[in-house]
């Protein structure tokens, strides 16, 4: 009860961002956003068909009426159709998002868990040579643009300049053999300049933990280093890597990774809002505005409850 | 400090009469070698940025100066790309378009963060550090490349709508930043002879508390800055960056139809200057944050 309660204020709490959120972008992509009259009548209109374009789009109304329609829009969940394909958002979400989970999630998931492992190892070996290793190596990762590691790893794995190893470009997920095809070079990419970061974060996570009074008593008593990183320091390092992990995934999903689909052609969640940006279609873009909205505040609940779950003495007030 | 000199030397900096923050940042930074190197480094490619600015060198990155796919040689050093374009004079041309928006971004963005920052932090509680937090909360939501397509879209082919989308973005981190330093010093005993002296508020957040604060701003300043300059090539790539001039990011593109038929000059080169301007920066930027960390300078 207690926790439903405190569900429903963080929930209010979240309605002034969405609406936020709704309304900038609202304002500088379809209020101030170029206008499609003249995309979508045909050769020689007349002032009625002019008219009647208009009317259809919504542009005859005044600015308040129409963002409440994206209100309503976000509240029944029903984003209408594409512009360039009449497809209906629903369904096109309904396809794309799975595919951007298949394309992101190993990378994601691989990304942060080495990071946590490569963290603890440079925290363990603090100012040894492994730490000196890992961070110089996470350092230049880290300065290495994902667009030249995008292309640096498809040069070296599937080009006949390289290995030859994969298909150039392209998505299947028919059999598990070809999805493990098409999903290694884009997972490689992602884990190779996401570890930089995670790497970086997490290490200071864990070597901020190992100084607390409490770790240096523990030492002292002879509890052994294993069991020390592991049971004591990781455990107390959860809040922050919770945290972290959380609040990137409403951008993983939603946004989906716009640069490795659109470069590798893979038609998820990504693709098509890159496509959607290029050629103006704005009821994708809305939808995709608001859902990344929605997911922020659920997201922000979900990592308030964790919190509590890790740590007990976090209250939910 | 494992030296009698080094130790002698500490002391003698100790007794210095101006012995502030910056004195003692400088003193750290002196002795980091890496830091020193790297800005070395930096230095180089402003030399570079500027020679290029005053029409010293890469002066003909737009002419067609050879054929098609040129190997190295001593005409062209880098090659010449699928038009006949010399590749190093582009290549070299670019570093001023990254410095161009690197520094706008940059200034504007840590300028923005320190003055909203600063005024969130000071009136922390009230609706005003509300309405900023709201702000910040809201614009870090959005998508970034939707964003800045949307300004793109917004401005109508603005050759700007980058740099005033990344500004609009960027400033958030600075600004929390500022906020949470700010909250600490006005509780600080000169602020509150500040009150007592009845300077006005305005002057006390901007002259008395902002400038405490210069160090967290000129190390997101750095942050910021390889930060712009990186969105810069990927935002380019994607045809939403630089429309007008040459970039790394656009080099990149035009390279990625070269590379699958086995040309790489024009890949390598604005990969391996980027990533050379990057790297420097991020390590400068590394031991600016270790010299200019009060918890670090007191020991």
């Amino acid at each position: 009860m207690e926790l439903f309660s405190y569900s429903l204020r963080k929930l209010a709490t979240g309605v002034p961002l969405v609406i936020g959120v709704t309304l900038v972008s609202f304002l500088l992509m379809v209020y101030f956003g170029p206008d499609k009259t003249f995309e979508l009548v045909g050769k020689n209109p007349t002032q009625e068909q002019i008219d009647e374009v208009r009317a259809q789009l919504g542009y005859d109304q005044p600015m308040v009426v129409r963002y409440a329609g994206y209100l309503r829009e976000i509240v029944t969940f029903d984003f209408g159709s594409s512009d360039s394909t009449g497809e209906p958002i629903s369904s096109i979400l309904a396809r794309t998002v799975p595919i951007s989970l298949a394309v992101a999630l190993p990378g994601f998931v691989l990304g942060n868990v080495l990071g946590v492992l490569l963290g603890l190892l440079a925290a363990f070996y603090r100012g040894a040579w492994p730490d000196k290793l890992i961070m110089g190596s996470a350092a230049i990762g880290m300065s290495i643009s994902f667009l030249i590691v995008i292309i640096g790893f498809q040069i070296l794995l599937s080009s006949s300049s390289g290995l030859n190893l994969f298909p150039v470009r392209g998505w299947s997920m028919d059999s598990f053999g070809e999805y493990v095809s098409y999903v290694t070079v884009p997972t490689l990419a992602t884990v190779f300049v996401a570890l930089g970061y995670n790497t970086r974060f997490y290490r200071s996570v864990i070597v901020e933990e190992t100084t607390r009074d409490h770790v240096r008593t523990a030492r002292a008593f002879g509890v052994p280093s294993l069991q020390l990183y592991c049971k004591l320091i990781l455990k107390n390092c959860l809040i922050p890597i919770i945290t972290r992990i959380m609040f990137s995934i409403p951008f993983v999903v939603i946004s989906g990774s716009l640069l490795i689909e659109s470069y590798f052609g893979i038609p998820g969640i990504g693709k098509i809002t890159y496509d959607a940006i290029i050629t103006g279609d704005q009821p994708i873009l809305k939808a995709v505005v608001a859902l990344t909205a929605i997911m922020l505040v659920l997201v922000q609940l979900l990592t308030d409850i964790m919190y509590r779950w890790v740590d007990p003495r976090v209250s939910l007030k | 400090m494992n030296t009698a000199a080094e130790v002698m030397e500490a002391e003698a900096l100790s007794d210095a009469a101006a012995e502030s923050l910056w004195t003692k940042g400088l003193y750290k930074f002196r002795r980091d070698r890496v830091g020193l190197w790297a800005f070395a480094v930096v230095l180089l490619y402003v030399g570079v940025a500027l020679g290029v600015w005053l029409g010293f060198w890469a002066t003909g990155w737009a002419d067609l100066a050879g054929e098609k796919w040129e190997p190295v040689s001593s005409a062209h050093w880098f090659g010449t790309n699928i038009i006949g374009q010399d590749i190093f004079d582009r290549a070299i041309y670019s570093t001023k378009t990254s410095f161009e928006i690197g520094l706008v971004v940059a200034v504007l963005a840590t300028a923005l963060g320190g003055i909203l920052g600063a005024i969130a932090g000071f009136f922390s509680g009230s609706w005003l550090d509300e309405l900023i937090l709201w702000l910040m909360g809201v614009l870090d939501s959005i998508p970034f490349l939707l964003f800045v397509a949307a300004i793109a879209y917004t401005l109508q082919g603005n050759p700007y709508s980058m740099h005033i989308a990344m500004v609009v973005t960027f400033w958030i981190t600075a600004g929390r930043l500022v906020r949470g330093e700010v909250i600490k010093l006005k509780e600080m005993e000169y602020v509150d002879a500040a009150h007592a002296l009845g300077v006005p508020e305005y002057t006390i957040i901007f002259r008395h508390i902002l400038p405490n604060t210069s160090h967290i701003l000129l190390v997101q300043a750095t942050i910021t800055f390889v930060a712009a300059i990186k969105s810069e090539v990927i935002l380019s790539f994607l045809g939403l960056g630089v429309k007008d001039g040459m970039s790394w990011g656009l080099m990149i593109a035009e390279s990625s139809q070269e590379v699958l038929a086995g040309f790489f000059n024009n890949f390598l080169s604005a990969s391996v200057l980027l990533f050379g301007l990057v790297m420097a920066f991020n390590l400068f930027s590394d031991a600016l944050q270790d010299a200019l960390d009060p918890r670090t300078v007191s020991d």
